[in-house]
């Protein structure tokens, strides 16, 4: 009896949270009522806050130009992709409809997993005018390998490099082979974050890519027989190296910042960053001496975007797509991409917009560490499909860490 | 007469089973395969298979349960010998020996940081021996932070488990009936065998509380070992947290496995432990 009158209760408690589904309406809205529905709104946008300079940005020039644009107020909420993502997938299973994040920034194998467990609303980018004005459609179809089908909207690029001090190191290697031998002629002066850590897996990417013949191959989506042939190439490559690492190779970073504080401090003479500007943020904020510079492999250097995306129960999903557009609009594209704000590329296509903004681009210095925009497109190798991505860290956990 | 008890532990009762009970049970039934984001929904222990078989897991079980071991003792024994020490000093001095708590304050997370920027290799006193000449490159500090048996863990644990146990320990020793040592050396009895027969004893429930507490915290905790583990093998935490947040969602079932099955052991680790507590405090008394 008293366990049915608390199992009761309890089954009422939860309940109380769930509430009428919202209509769906907004997509059928055009954008110039979405835009008279939003104002005088608040969109709470759920995003990384480990990068002070993003987060200065995001509070000051976009939270300025859309109260001034649209009186909407924005709240950036930090919280990392894993996390809210998790969030979203509990307040699914408890039926909660009404959440509390407008949007989200989100790629990679977070998107693939809000996307399989359907916690995204959309297909909403075609209802926005920036993306069909000023954006290839072609090139956000896909987020490491997965379908986007409109659900995120592009918003930024980033780039993979390495860094080096030209004073430790005066010419940093070409090649993956070259950076093999500089690994073992500089014993215990290299290592990378621990994968599934962002950077530490693109590493390890980067390494895939180039002991196995390229990036090609990989293309057509996820091939289980193609994987088991070459990975072990790039497992061989990289056991080799670990005596030669930090640590002797027993223990790694745990994320890109922890690496970034070797790199610093004088413990390690490479640094990577999956951001072509990030050596120039840390010289500007007097971390890194002021002879750091970046490079890249001959064999390429990874890119990848990133997007905006909106919860499945949203509460202001208007807002959320004015936020969203704004974002991707030439202004705000141009803003984001001054190192002294971010110094993130553009996801845009220059090309289309008019002579004026294009020069405003081009005229953008990203510094001395950071390599220019024709070498960092020259270089420029896709992602491959987020199986592959796990794949690797699970085997990675596996034979180099003896997990 | 049972239900009026009953009811008047309703208000504790009921957050205690909507938040505690339903957690626990929602982690074994997605240990078990069920009510996930994805997954077939079939009940399976296969999960628990992968684990036993797994030989990574078991060397994060065994660093888990040393690093507790070492840091528990660790702190019981400081915290005793600190303890008997403040209690020997005169009232005056007894108060200033108050800072020695001072790491009871200080979170988990800060005392972690503390050990990362004192001992590391690049870190403060690694830099004033190499200032002062006492060693000629940083490479020459022991590499403290990085054994791979979790050292720097232990050394932040005894930070703050030695204060605690201090706390515990001190309590008991400070309402202490002095006249119970007078009589002993009244009636004879060495310092050793006044120590060993009259103080210990009654020190020892407090210094068994103070190490299954501090046992089954570092067994479980996770800010410390996020900032001072290493990659391998990590601590049994941090294994959870990763397959949790980090890996594909199919692979959550395990994080869970891992959760259920450390709920466990704290739950019988506890239960054996008062029994073998108990058991030496009978046969103490017997002799």
């Amino acid at each position: 009896m008293r366990v049915i009158f608390l199992l009761s209760l309890f089954l009422a408690l939860t309940a109380g949270c769930s509430e009428a589904p919202t209509e769906e309406s907004v997509l059928r809205q055009d954008y110039a009522s979405l835009e008279q529905a939003a104002r005088g709104t608040e969109v709470r946008w759920h995003m990384w806050g480990g990068s002070a300079q993003i987060n200065q940005w995001v509070d000051t020039y976009v939270a300025g130009e859309m109260k001034r644009l649209y009186d909407i107020n924005v709240v950036r909420v930090p919280m990392d992709a894993p996390v809210f993502v998790n969030k979203l997938l509990t307040e699914k299973a408890a039926n909660k409809n009404t959440g509390t994040m407008d949007l989200l920034w989100i790629n990679g194998e977070n998107f693939k997993n809000s996307m399989q467990a359907g916690v995204l609303f959309g297909p909403f980018t075609d209802r926005l005018p920036n993306f069909t004005a000023w954006y290839d459609p072609q090139k956000s179809a896909h987020d490491f390998g997965y379908p986007v089908n409109g659900f995120e909207a592009p918003y930024g690029r980033a780039q993979f490099v390495f860094e080096y001090d030209t004073e430790r190191t005066p010419t940093p290697p070409a090649t993956m082979a070259k950076f093999a031998d500089w690994i073992r002629a500089n014993t215990g002066r290299f290592t990378y974050p621990q994968p599934p850590d962002f950077t530490g897996s693109a590493f390890l990417r980067q390494v895939f890519y180039a002991t196995t013949g390229g990036h090609e191959q990989y293309l057509n989506g996820f091939n289980p027989e193609l994987y088991a042939k070459n990975a072990p190439q790039t497992f061989t490559w990289l056991n080799d190296l670990k005596p030669y690492l930090w640590q002797e190779g027993r223990t790694y970073p745990k994320d890109a910042a922890a690496l970034d504080t070797l790199f610093a401090r004088g413990e390690i003479d490479m640094g990577m960053s999956y951001h072509p500007a990030h050596a120039q943020m840390k010289i500007l904020e007097k971390t890194y001496p002021d002879t750091v510079r970046t490079f890249v492999l001959a064999e390429g250097a990874i890119f990848n975007t990133h997007f905006t995306a909106i919860p499945f129960n949203a509460p202001n999903k208007a807002g959320a797509m004015v936020l969203a557009n704004f974002l991707m609009s030439p202004e705000a594209q141009l803003s984001k991409f001054k190192p002294e704000n971010w110094g993130d590329l553009p996801a845009l296509e220059i090309a289309k917009l008019d002579e004026e903004k294009r020069q405003a681009f081009d005229a953008v210095d990203l510094g001395a560490a950071t390599l220019g925009a024709d070498a960092l497109s020259a270089a420029a190798v896709p992602e491959i499909a987020s199986e592959y991505l796990e794949l690797l860290e699970r085997d990675w956990d596996t034979i180099i860490l003896g997990h | 007469m049972k239900r009026g008890i009953i009811h008047g532990l309703l208000p504790l009762l009921l957050p205690y089973c909507a938040l505690f009970c339903t957690g626990l049970a929602l982690t074994l039934a997605q240990s078990l395969g069920l009510f996930l984001p994805l997954g077939s929904g079939e009940a399976g222990i296969e999960h628990y298979q992968t684990l036993v078989q797994d030989q990574g897991i078991r060397q994060s079980l065994g660093l888990s349960l040393s690093v507790a071991f070492f840091s528990a003792a660790g702190s019981v024994l400081g915290g005793t010998v600190l303890a008997l020490a403040l209690w020997r000093m005169p009232p005056g001095l007894r108060r200033v020996g108050v800072v020695s708590k001072v790491g009871l304050i200080l979170p988990h997370v800060a005392v972690a940081f503390l050990v990362l920027l004192l001992l590391s290799r690049t870190g403060l006193v690694s830099s004033v021996l190499f200032q002062t000449g006492i060693i000629s490159s940083p490479e020459e500090f022991p590499n403290l932070l990085h054994t791979g048996s979790g050292l720097g863990m232990i050394l932040a644990f005894l930070l703050k488990g030695v204060p605690f146990a201090l706390l515990l320990i001190g309590a008991v020793l400070f309402g202490f009936d002095i006249r119970l040592i007078q009589t002993a050396r009244m009636l004879g009895a060495g310092s050793v065998r006044t120590f060993w027969s009259v103080t210990l004893p009654r020190l020892l429930p407090a210094m068994h509380s103070a190490f299954i507490i501090l046992f089954l915290y570092a067994f479980g905790s996770f800010d410390i070992p996020f900032v001072l583990g290493e990659s391998h093998p990590g601590m049994l935490s941090i294994r959870v947290f990763d397959i949790f947040f980090q890996r594909d969602l199919s692979q959550r079932p395990q994080a869970m496995a891992i959760l259920t099955l450390m709920f466990v052991f704290a739950a019988v680790f506890a239960m054996l432990y008062n029994r073998f507590a108990a058991y030496l405090d009978g046969w103490r008394r017997k002799l």
